[in-house]
C-alpha cells in the first residue's frame, strides 16, 4: 500500500525525468520520449488502485483531502492525459512543420513533456481543499497549458490562440485571487473545512461581502469550464490549439474546474441563506450556458470550433447537474456524465487527428465520403457522433438521462425542458458530421486514412467503453463515489 | 492610523484600474501590465485582511494568507514569464501587439 499522495510525487517525478532524458540524450527519437510517458502514466493509473484511503480523508492539516471523488478524479486526468499524449504522437509531423528548428525533431519534446506537469496539477486540483492548494494546482495547469496552446510558433492561429488563452486565463486569476480574498476576509480562513465551520457564526452583516467574494470565484471558475457568459474564449482558443492539446482542454481542464467547482460549493450549500442564491446563480448559468453553446453550433463548419461549441454545450449540461445538486444522486449523475464525456470526446479526436492529416484540413468538408475510404473510422465517428448528441444505446444518453433525472427530482422543470430542446438542436449539429461521412461523395484523390497501431487500439477501447457503458450502465455507477 | 477599510478601498482602486486596463486598452503588453496590478490588488487585501483581522484565540494573523501572497508573487512571475515569450513569439510572427490585428480565427 502507498500514501496517496506518491502518485502526484511519482507524475513529476516521472515528468522531470523525461525532461532530462530530453536534454542529455540527442539519439533518443522523440517519439521513445512519448512512450516513456505512457507508459508511466499507465503505471501510475495502476498503482492509484493500491492506494490507502485514510479514514477521514483529510491529510496535511486540511490541505490535501483524499476521498473517493479525489481518487476518481485522479484517474480520470490520467487517463486523459495518456489519450492525449497517444493524440500527440499522431500530431506530431504537423508540429514538426510548425515548430521551427535546425533538425525536424528540435523543440518537440516538450510536447509530450508539458502534459505530464499538466497531469500532476490536475490531480492536485483533485485532492485540494484549501484555497492556497487550489490555486497553486489551478495556476500549474493553466501555465503549462497557455505554452501547449501556442506551442507551434509558426502557425499564426497557434499564437493567436495561445495570446487569448494566456489573456483571458490570467483575468480569471485576477478573479479569482480576488475573490479568495474577500471570502478569507470575511471567514478568517482559507481551508474549504474550516469556511465551513465559520460560515455559521459569521454576522449576517458579513454575507453581502462574501457573496461578492463567491462570485468573483463561481466567475473565475465559469471560465474554466466554459459556462456562458464567459465562454467566448472558448471556439477561437479550440481552433487554434494543437488538436491533442485542444482534446485536453476540453476534457481533463473542463473536469478540473467542476471538481473544484464541487469541492469550493460544499461547504456553502450547507447553509440555507447561500444555497438559495447559489441555486439561482447556477440554474442561470446552465440555462444561459445550453442555448449559447447549442445555438452557435448550428452553423460551424469547422470541425475543431463545433466541438469548441459542444463542449460549452456540456458544460451546460453539467451545471444542470450541479444546480440540483441538494438531489442525493446528482452528485454520481455529474460525474458519470464526466466519465462519459471524457471517452466519446476523446474518441472524436482520434478520429480527427488522422482525418487532418490525410485530408490536410479540420473542416467538416474533409469527412465528406470517410465511410467508403475508411468505414472503421467512419463507424468510430458516427458511435463518437451519437453518443455526444445522446442517442439510446450509448454512454451519453444514460449521462442527459442521469442529469435530467436529478434535475426533475429536484424540481427543476423549466430547466429540465430547455435541456431537452437543447439536446435536439445537438441531433442537428452532431449529424452534419454524420451526413458528411455516409451521404457525401469523397473527393477524387482521396484514399483510405493511415491509422497508428496505438491510437487503433485508443479507439477501439473507446467505442467498446462507449456501447458497453451504454448499455450496462451500472458497471460505472458502481464505481462512482 | 489607516485602518483596514482605507487599504481595501486601495486595493479596490487597484483591481479597478487593472480591470479597466484589460477592458479599454488595446495593446497587449498594457493589457498584461493591467492583469498584474489586479493580482497585486489582491495581495494588498489579502495582508491587510490578515494583518487587521486577528485570531481571537492567541491575537496572531492569521499566517495563511500571507503566505497566499508569496504563491500569489511568485505564480504571477512565472505567469509574466510564458506571458511576454507568447506575446514576443506573436510579435515576430506578425509585428504588432494589437488587439485587433489578432483576427486570423474568425467563424
Amino acid at each position: 500500500m502507498i500514501p496517496p499522495f506518491a502518485l502526484e510525487i511519482c507524475v513529476v517525478s516521472l515528468g522531470i525525468f523525461l525532461l532530462m532524458a530530453e536534454s542529455f540524450s540527442f539519439k533518443t527519437s522523440k517519439v521513445t520520449l512519448a512512450h516513456g510517458a505512457i507508459f508511466g502514466l499507465l503505471c501510475v493509473f495502476v498503482l492509484s488502485f493500491w492506494t490507502d484511503l485514510p479514514a477521514d480523508g483529510l491529510q496535511g492539516s486540511g490541505f490535501y483531502v483524499v476521498d473517493s471523488l479525489a481518487m476518481f478524479f485522479k484517474r480520470f486526468a490520467l487517463l486523459a492525459t495518456i489519450l492525449t499524449l497517444i493524440l500527440a504522437i499522431d500530431y506530431l509531423p504537423i508540429v514538426q512543420r510548425l515548430v521551427p528548428g535546425e533538425r525536424p525533431e528540435a523543440g518537440t519534446g516538450e510536447f509530450f513533456i508539458l502534459p505530464v506537469f499538466t497531469c500532476a496539477g490536475l490531480m492536485w486540483m483533485a485532492s485540494a481543499a484549501d484555497f492556497i492548494m487550489i490555486f497553486c494546482a489551478l495556476e500549474l495547469v493553466t501555465i503549462s497549458l497557455y505554452i501547449q496552446v501556442a506551442y507551434m510558433r509558426r502557425s499564426l492561429a497557434s499564437l493567436e490562440a495561445g495570446t487569448k488563452f494566456l489573456i483571458l486565463g490570467a483575468l480569471s486569476t485576477g478573479f479569482f485571487v480576488y475573490g479568495i480574498t474577500w471570502i478569507f476576509g470575511m471567514t478568517g480562513e482559507t481551508g474549504l473545512n474550516a469556511i465551513q465551520k465559520s460560515l455559521s457564526v459569521i454576522p449576517v452583516a458579513n454575507h453581502t461581502a462574501l457573496l461578492f467574494g463567491l462570485g468573483l470565484v463561481l466567475v473565475a471558475i465559469g471560465f474554466k469550464i466554459a459556462a456562458a457568459p464567459f465562454q467566448f474564449w472558448v471556439p477561437d482558443v479550440y481552433q487554434g490549439a494543437p488538436t491533442p492539446i485542444t482534446a485536453f482542454l476540453a476534457v481533463a481542464s473542463k473536469a478540473a474546474g467542476f471538481v473544484v467547482l464541487i469541492r469550493v460549493l460544499q461547504p456553502f450549500f450547507t447553509v440555507p441563506a447561500f444555497q438559495e442564491k447559489l441555486t439561482l446563480a447556477l440554474v442561470f448559468l446552465a440555462a444561459l450556458t445550453l442555448l449559447f453553446g447549442n445555438l452557435s453550433a448550428i452553423p460551424q463548419t469547422n470541425f475543431k470550433r463545433l466541438l469548441g461549441y459542444s463542449s460549452i454545450a456540456h458544460a451546460g449540461y453539467l451545471l444542470i447537474g450541479l444546480a440540483a445538486i441538494g438531489d442525493s444522486f446528482a452528485g454520481k449523475a455529474v460525474v458519470f456524465y464526466l466519465g462519459g464525456y471524457l471517452v466519446m470526446t476523446f474518441l472524436s479526436f482520434l478520429v480527427l487527428v488522422p482525418v487532418t492529416k490525410a485530408a490536410g484540413g479540420d473542416d467538416l468538408a474533409h469527412f465528406n465520403g470517410l465511410a467508403k475510404r475508411s468505414p472503421m473510422l467512419a463507424f468510430a465517428m458516427l458511435v463518437a457522433a451519437t453518443s455526444l448528441a445522446g442517442v439510446p444505446f450509448t454512454i451519453g444518453f444514460f449521462g442527459k438521462f442521469f442529469i435530467f433525472e436529478a434535475a426533475l427530482n429536484q424540481g427543476l422543470y423549466l430547466l429540465a425542458v430547455l435541456g431537452v430542446i437543447a439536446v435536439a438542436s445537438g441531433f442537428y449539429y452532431y449529424f452534419k458530421v454524420i451526413r458528411a461521412m455516409y451521404w457525401q461523395p469523397a473527393g477524387d484523390e482521396a484514399g483510405p486514412v493511415p491509422v497508428s497501431p496505438l491510437s487503433r487500439m485508443a479507439i477501439f477501447a473507446c467505442v467498446a467503453a462507449i456501447l458497453v457503458l451504454g448499455v450496462f450502465p451500472r458497471f460505472l455507477t458502481d464505481l462512482l463515489p | 492610523m489607516p485602518t483596514l477599510a482605507h487599504y481595501l478601498v486601495v486595493s479596490g482602486l487597484l483591481f479597478a484600474i487593472g480591470l479597466g486596463g484589460v477592458l479599454l486598452r488595446r495593446n497587449i503588453l498594457i493589457i498584461f501590465m493591467g492583469l498584474e496590478l489586479m493580482l497585486n490588488a489582491a495581495n494588498l487585501s489579502l495582508v491587510a485582511f490578515s494583518r487587521f483581522n486577528l485570531l481571537p484565540a492567541d491575537g496572531m494573523p492569521n499566517y495563511n494568507a500571507q503566505v497566499l501572497v508569496f504563491f500569489i508573487i511568485t505564480v504571477a512571475a512565472a505567469e509574466v514569464a510564458v506571458g511576454l515569450a507568447i506575446i514576443v513569439a506573436l510579435f515576430r510572427a506578425k509585428q504588432t501587439t494589437h488587439v485587433e490585428d489578432l483576427n486570423t480565427l474568425k467563424f
